[in-house]
């Protein structure tokens, strides 16, 4: 009776030796989407500077292994300098300053189903009325898996 | 083949191959057999007389018959006795501190009376440990679930930031924490709502959904701690998916003594100072135990001077964790009354915490912050942080009536928890804080939660039988406050009603057989955003505050199961616990709408969530050998609706303010994994220990098909040795140990994770028991990741923002007991 269960603890163990090894190579997707602002004419690119009034064109190539999600842009003042930037160069910057009426964009699009690769394009209007100074333009990028990529430029506004 | 071994295998198959509606039905037979063998059984009384050395009776010594479980104590007069025993083979152990402990080998016949039996001293107060370390391994033999017992004595020599960390070297146990002092359990990877933590007999609660919220349990008030690995929803409730750590409740202190302990602790890498007072006395029946706790720490330090939060360089000065000091002081009081018959002890404790977040990574994306401000003092606390208290009231009260134990757990709980930051708007909130606004400007949350639990529970012992049956009742008031919104207010009503028996078929074999009934409601109030948003309708923009939280009622119930075997021959332990549990779907899940500050993230919940359903098989496989010992633990646990906060490809500048959203749902879910320990003793003084961890975890249907769990710890495994030299009376319990932990890489991840790599750290420990004169001090000191490793813990809040643990650390403690009343 004890050899039996004996026996029986070392096929177990073996089992649960063996199961754990086994890989699972099932290739589940892994890489972030990439968002490229090297493309000919992306915009905005670091340190860029937007004129109030007037319609400014986002630009840049968005890449993914599998198939893209969608994104969203956000731009929001930076007068306390709290932003970062994800851009290894920084900008000058102008003083601290309070807002007063700063412009804030919040938007989020959609790309084209099982798109791999795919420039997006989209036109923000600045009003005339809105605070000039520092600004941050942040783009957040997903893939149909729900991987994350952010990049965050700074921009001035005049 | 004798009769018991068949027995045995006939229970074992019919588990295996029964449906659910008939295991029922053989479980309410097996139930009602009890009544049935209880009649045939004829029942005998053992009893006798405990003196010490120079024949003097000696009360409150613990005598034990494992294989019952059952524990009665001596009275005054040194006599004990145990009613209605079946006639059989017994063991009983006679125990006490400061003793040795002497077993008993009898056969009942008939009514016994063992006489006078004298204790001896024992030559160090080691003893104390040895006796919970017994009670642990009968504990093992005696349950079919997987449990772990580790006691003051453990957590003294791995003294973590917080007691789930000191609790972290237990394989299979892990911590999700942020910073250095706040971390919740992860039980083979499943942790916040999916874990109860058990105080005193009330489950602790707490924000447990919050993975930057820590447990406030105050560890240097704990004494003996169960960790429960596997669905213990039976015994626990709802929550108890994953298991349990259940916080047992300190043993009274010994007639006629008045004494006490300091203990002062400080450690290098956060420069952490603190103190635990202790004072505890007894007169006859009545006893009281107060503690005192303060702590106080200042930023923590890691071995790199950049991370990168989300792609963004963040400099780290001197290495310091920006903002992450922090304070807590804890106070504890305990008074009760204790007879043979009647226990009554009334518990009331107020953890209070303060405690700052790593300031570049909260918001609604990562920030630069003022570095002068930030950088000018180590210890100060600035914005963002958090603020905990945390007060509880329990009584418990036993009462133990022939072969009755009546059990009352009463409790009051309020958690009051505050987050503050600066005012960030997003979406359509105003740019300027509105000074017409009642909430505070920086008072970015507030969670205000009442609970009241009752629990009864009576346990009768009859022949080979131990039935257990009981209700637990809990109501929870939940308000909330804050400029921001992540989860509505809410009240939830939760109740269970539970049958467990304990059937004794033989001196080697047990069986259980457990049913559950759980009711429970959930009532969430609506919630309407402060500020108004423009909203695109067919006739133009309208202005209008909007609505983030419908209110809603759902009613949940759930009826489970749970079925196992213990199988003791000599030196070879086997037990099997296959189990169904469920989980009610909490506020955040069925009603979240709003950014999560620290993954920046928009959560999302889904109203229709079902009630979450697990199946689990657990076993167990134990070898003791006087010179060493081994035990592999696997498990398989399926779900067939795991609720799980998946992130989409979606963003939303609506509510989630340009946020991806992560949306509740629910998926099927298979996981397997194991735990091995294995202990090795050279010789008296030398021993070793091995300790080895595996999990696997994958969603079987929904969005991420294929992929793992969020937080699956990677596999893992710890190198032990310990020396324990023998000195003099005046050096006692001395040893020196060293711990190497191998974690292997995980590769297995699931949005938004990300791959970790592997990494292995040395930590040390050594410690005495210094006597001198006739006072003693207890030293023992740690060096934690002795040679600065830097490496990221994959089931870290901060792992996703590439922050690494805690650099060396180095641990010096220092107990002082104290009595001023001499006991014989």
């Amino acid at each position: 009776m004890k050899n039996y269960l004996k026996n029986i603890g070392f096929v177990a163990l073996v089992v649960i030796a063996f199961s754990a090894c086994k890989k699972d190579e099932d290739a589940i997707d892994t890489t972030y989407p990439e968002i490229d602002l090297t493309i000919a004419n992306a915009s905005p690119v670091q340190c860029a500077t937007l004129v109030r009034g007037e319609k400014f064109t986002f630009r840049a190539k968005f890449t993914d292994n599998v198939a893209l999600g969608s994104y969203s842009l956000d731009v929001h003042h930076n007068f306390d300098q709290h932003n970062h930037t994800t851009e290894v160069n920084a900008c000058a910057q102008d003083a601290k300053k309070t807002a007063v009426k700063p412009f804030l964009y919040i938007k989020d699009f959609s790309i084209p189903t099982d798109s791999k690769e795919y420039v997006a394009t989209a036109e923000i209007d600045i009003p005339s009325d809105v605070d000039a100074g520092d600004y941050h333009f942040l783009i957040r990028l997903t893939d149909k898996e729900g991987w994350q990529t952010i990049k965050g430029v700074s921009i001035k506004i005049k | 083949m004798p009769r018991n071994k068949k027995t045995a295998i006939f229970y074992l198959s019919f588990f295996s191959r029964m449906t659910a509606s008939a295991m029922l039905r053989y479980l309410l037979l097996f139930v009602f057999s009890c009544f049935v063998l209880q009649v045939k059984a004829q029942n005998f009384n053992i009893s006798g007389l405990i003196t010490d050395e120079f024949d003097v009776p000696k009360n409150n010594v613990n005598v034990q018959i494992k294989r019952l479980n059952r524990v009665v104590q001596s009275d005054e007069s040194g006599l004990f006795s145990f009613q209605n025993l079946a006639s059989g083979k017994y063991k009983i152990s006679i125990s006490s501190v400061g003793f040795k402990t002497k077993n008993i080998e009898l056969e009942l016949k008939q009514d016994t009376n063992l006489g006078t039996i004298k204790l001896v001293q024992s030559a160090n107060s080691l003893q104390q440990v040895t006796i919970s370390e017994k009670l642990g391994e009968s504990r093992k033999k005696q349950e079919s679930l997987n449990v772990e017992t580790v006691n003051a004595d453990f957590i003294k020599r791995n003294l973590g930031g917080s007691l789930m960390k000191s609790l972290e070297r237990m394989p299979g146990i892990k911590t999700i924490g942020i910073g250095s002092g706040q971390s919740k359990p992860l039980i083979r990877g499943l942790g916040f709502n999916r874990v109860v933590v058990v105080e005193n007999g009330v489950k602790h609660e707490g924000q447990q959904w919050g993975a930057d919220h820590g447990l406030e349990i105050d560890q240097f008030a704990t004494d003996r701690i169960e960790l429960i690995k596997g669905a213990a929803s039976f015994v626990y409730g709802s929550d108890a998916i994953a298991g349990a750590i259940d916080i047992k409740p300190k043993a009274q202190p010994e007639n006629n003594s008045l004494g006490g302990s300091v203990d002062l602790v400080g450690k290098s890498n956060n420069n952490l100072y603190g103190t635990s007072v202790n004072l505890f006395g007894r007169a006859d029946k009545w006893f009281f135990d107060g503690r005192a706790t303060l702590m106080n720490y200042s930023d923590y330090r890691v071995p790199t001077d950049l991370v990168q939060v989300y792609n963004y360089p963040v400099a780290l000065k001197d290495n310091y964790v920006r903002n992450s000091a922090g304070r807590e002081n804890n106070l504890h009081f305990n008074a009760g009354y204790v007879t043979e018959k009647i226990k009554s002890i009334f518990y009331v404790s107020n953890t209070n915490s303060k405690s700052g977040f790593f300031a570049n990574a909260h918001g609604l994306e990562p920030r630069q912050v003022d570095l002068s401000l930030h950088d000018a003092s180590n210890r100060d606390i600035l914005m963002p942080y958090q603020q905990v208290n945390h007060l509880k009231l329990i009584n418990k009260t036993g009462i133990t009536l022939d072969n009755h134990q009546v059990d009352i757990e009463l409790g009051y709980q309020h958690n009051f928890r505050e987050e503050y930051s600066m005012y960030v708007n997003h979406g359509f909130m105003p740019a300027i804080y509105p000074s017409s606004m009642s909430i505070p400007q920086n008072l970015e949350r507030e969670f205000d939660k009442k609970v009241v639990s009752a629990n009864v529970k009576d346990r009768v012992a009859f022949g080979k039988h131990q039935l257990s049956f009981g209700l637990n009742i809990e109501n929870q008031q939940n308000g909330i406050s804050g400029w921001s919104f992540l989860v509505p207010a809410f009240k939830q009503f939760t109740s269970g009603a539970f049958l467990y028996d304990k059937l004794e078929v033989n001196e080697n074999l047990i069986v259980h057989g457990a049913l559950r009934y759980d009711y429970g409601q959930i009532n969430i109030s609506q919630y309407t955003d402060w500020f108004a948003s423009d909203m695109n309708t067919p006739n133009g923009t309208v202005s209008q505050n909007l609505i983030r939280a419908n209110a809603l009622t759902r009613n949940f119930n759930s009826f489970i199961w749970s079925a196992g075997v213990n199988y003791n021959l000599n030196k070879f332990v086997f037990k099997g616990n296959l189990g169904k549990s469920f989980r009610m779907p909490i506020a955040k899940e069925l009603a979240a709408n709003g950014v999560n500050y620290h993954y920046f993230s928009y959560e999302k919940g889904d109203p229709n969530l079902s009630p979450e359903k697990s199946y689990q098989l657990d076993v167990s496989l134990g070898y003791n050998e006087e010179k060493w010992s081994v035990q592999l633990s696997p498990f398989f646990n399926y779900f067939p609706n795991y609720i799980y906060l998946n992130p989409t490809a979606q963003l939303d500048y609506f509510y989630g303010a340009g946020n991806q959203v992560f949306q509740y749902a629910q998926s099927e879910v298979m996981r397997y994994g194991a735990e091995l320990q294995f202990k090795y003793r050279f010789t008296d003084n030398l021993s070793s220990e091995v300790l080895a961890e595996y999990l696997y975890a994958e969603q079987l249907s929904g969005d991420k098909k294929g992929y793992t769990l969020p937080f699956s710890p990677p596999p893992s495994a710890l190198l032990n040795l310990t020396y324990e030299p023998k000195f003099n009376n005046k050096l006692t319990g001395t040893y020196f140990a060293v711990d190497y932990r191998i974690t292997g890489r995980q590769d297995n991840i699931v949005p938004p994770e990300k791959k970790t790599a592997g990494y292995s750290i040395f930590n040390l420990a050594i410690g005495t028991k210094l006597k001198t004169g006739k006072q003693q001090f207890d030293i023992s000191l740690q060096a934690q990741n002795l040679f600065n490793t830097k490496y990221l813990n994959h089931t870290s809040f901060y792992r996703l923002i590439e922050l690494p643990e805690v650099g060396r650390n180095l641990i010096l403690s220092l107990k002082i007991p104290f009595s001023f009343v001499k006991n014989d």
